[in-house]
């Protein structure tokens, strides 16, 4: 297992980091899923990300982390095909892509999920889960929907990841808290058979218990062999789920820290350190 | 596993189903004439159109738009139709065809018009209320068109059933709003309509054709109000261009007191039916039990914010409810 792809791909501080025994399952010795090469985005003549390099690799959750301004979600949304960079390029499981739009990146299994975009309140779990994906039925020229199936599927899955408090697809999701809302769409990312999943803040302004619910949802994600990307701004959540904690400063990785290399209070006082210097 | 009682509540027309049984005991007691067959044709022929218009009002709303061109438009397709087919002497189903067709167009208008340019449908389909308004006027210049002997077309659309005291737009109410039903709750488009008015962000997100879902729904409540307009035309064997007046904002109001949400997302196609019926019996009952005849509108007024109130206050519009 070479540590050595990442530290020729990244920024060049990240050579000071000693390689720390790893702990993690992550097998970086395969073809990388997702591959950012000298990206350089600007919005018009702000430039926000300078000639990033980043690997995400199948089975790897990976983190985000920054102040505010850093590029995070700049380069999320890179990820996603919400942006197409200003320079650089982008391979997606060994092969060279451009998206165009967000749709293309979904049609090749990167799925970005986003607190307020991911569930339609009115309608019931089931339809919510097949939303845009219905299970149907071709007569003639209409699409006659596979009711019974599909909330047979969506509460098999849906059991699969413990939302227990779920106890029929015919229920409506209002019932459901924030973090259980994102549970079900990481749930129906893996369902359909993401490969990339990007998440952008998926823990904020939820409690600990849903907090907990989402992140145990991130490592099924990873167990099932997707590559995650996330950002967070709590610490606590980034270390227990993250394999590698890439740390963006002014458009720039500044550092890469793989999972158990440092604490939360190690890694806060990093990132403030960090921010403090940048200001004087 | 559900309760009985708790699948019966989440019933959407379980409330305006117990409201409309609630009017008819009221009348049945109040009145000794509510059960005859003149009253029955009463009810059902003031329901029948207004609930095909709902039907397609409903849709749209559903889908998270309004349409206020439907009772114009209710006025404009059988003018259409009997202008062509009676003046110009044009075969009456080719000419019905054209009439609705023109109805299609005026639903296009309103989706395309509203979409491209991102303006309230509030505002597009007042303007068209306007235009059509205008059109009618120009066209039959404040006469009334009358047909003595109603044709082949007008037959199937309006004759009375066998000797019952009913009409054939009762019928085709039962048609329209099972097929709509069918496509609101069975079919993938249905599924995209709810989605588009619930929440467009995600609807986009997964890939839902919102616009398209749109536009389509302004065509097909443009055509139901076109049509249901042609019944009533063939029913009566007249028309004037004050036909459906006011059928826009009872249409809105059959399917509010329906359970349909104003914000879009939620509502039943069964519900606007049970919502028309609610205003036929009361428009009706208050006329057998003689209170003056415009006491109606007033009437339906209050109980529509009622009921709207009710509403968000048991949360169905705000979307707390388990």
């Amino acid at each position: 297992m070479s540590h050595g792809p990442q530290n020729r791909n990244s920024h060049p501080t990240d050579a000071a980091i000693p390689v720390a025994e790893k702990r993690n399952e992550v097998d970086r010795s395969r073809e990388p899923l997702f591959e950012l090469r000298a990206i350089s985005h600007s919005y018009g003549r702000n430039k926000a990300i300078f000639d990033v390099n980043l690997l995400v690799w199948p089975g790897e959750v990976v983190a985000l982390v920054g102040d505010n301004g850093a590029g995070k979600s700049t380069l999320l949304k890179i990820f996603a095909g919400y942006l197409e960079p200003t320079s650089g390029s982008l391979r997606f499981m060994g092969e060279e892509v451009r998206f165009g739009t967000p749709a293309r990146a979904r049609a090749l299994g990167i799925e970005a999920v986003y607190q307020d975009l991911a569930i339609v309140d009115q309608l019931s779990l089931w339809r919510n889960f097949f939303l845009g994906k219905e299970i149907a039925r071709k007569i003639g020229p209409l699409q006659v929907l596979e009711r019974r199936r599909m909330r047979r599927e969506a509460e098999t899955a849906i059991a699969k990841l413990g939302l227990t408090r779920i106890r029929s697809a015919e229920q409506p999701v209002w019932a459901l808290s924030g973090g259980e809302r994102q549970s079900v769409a990481i749930t129906r990312a893996i369902y359909f058979g993401a490969k990339l999943l990007l998440l952008d803040e998926p823990t904020a302004a939820l409690s600990v218990r849903e907090t907990r619910n989402v992140l145990a949802s991130i490592h099924q994600a990873r167990d099932h062999g997707l590559g995650v990307l996330y950002i967070d701004h709590n610490m606590n959540h980034v270390l227990p789920v993250a394999d590698r904690i890439v740390l963006l400063e002014h458009g720039r990785i500044v550092r890469t820290i793989d999972r158990g290399e440092v604490g939360v209070e190690e890694l806060q006082e990093l990132i403030a350190r960090r921010a403090q210097n940048a200001e004087s | 596993m559900k309760s009985f009682t708790e699948s019966l509540l989440n019933v959407r027309e379980l409330a305006p189903g117990l409201g409309l049984l609630f009017v008819v005991l009221f009348f049945t007691l109040q009145t000794g004439n509510f059960w005859s067959p003149e009253t029955m044709t009463a009810v059902s022929s003031v329901a029948s159109t207004i609930a095909i218009v709902a039907v397609g009002v409903t849709i749209l709303m559903i889908s998270g738009e309004f349409d206020l061109s439907v009772g114009q438009n209710f006025a404009f397709t059988p003018i259409v139709w009997a202008l062509l087919f009676v003046s110009d002497g044009i075969n009456q189903w080719i000419s019905l065809i054209a009439a609705l067709g023109l109805a299609c167009f005026v639903g296009i208008i309103n989706g395309l018009v509203t979409t491209i340019f991102g303006i309230p449908s509030f505002i597009t389909t007042l303007g068209m209320f306007f235009v059509l308004e205008g059109l009618n006027n120009l066209l039959i210049t404040g006469h009334q068109l009358m047909m003595f002997q109603p044709s082949t077309a007008m037959w199937l659309l309006g004759a009375q059933i066998g000797n019952t005291p009913f009409y054939m737009p009762l019928v085709w109410m039962f048609v329209i709003a099972f097929v709509f039903w069918f496509v609101l709750t069975r079919l993938r488009y249905g599924n995209w309509t709810l989605a588009t008015g619930g929440k467009v962000g995600p609807a986009k997100a997964m890939g839902v054709a919102t616009i398209r879902v749109k536009r389509i729904n302004f065509v097909l409540s443009a055509l139901l109000a076109g049509l249901a307009g042609c019944m009533q035309f063939s029913y009566l064997h007249t028309v004037t261009q004050g036909q459906g007046q006011n059928y826009e904002l009872l249409a809105i109001t059959a399917a509010v007191l329906g359970g349909t949400s104003l914000f879009g997302g939620m509502g039943t196609i069964w519900g606007s039916v049970i919502g028309a019926y609610l205003l036929a019996t009361i428009q009706i009952g208050l006329v057998l039990i003689g209170v003056p005849g415009s006491f109606y509108v007033t009437f339906i007024g209050v109980l529509l914010v009622i009921v709207v109130i009710a509403n968000v206050r048991l949360g169905r519009f705000g979307g707390n409810q388990a």
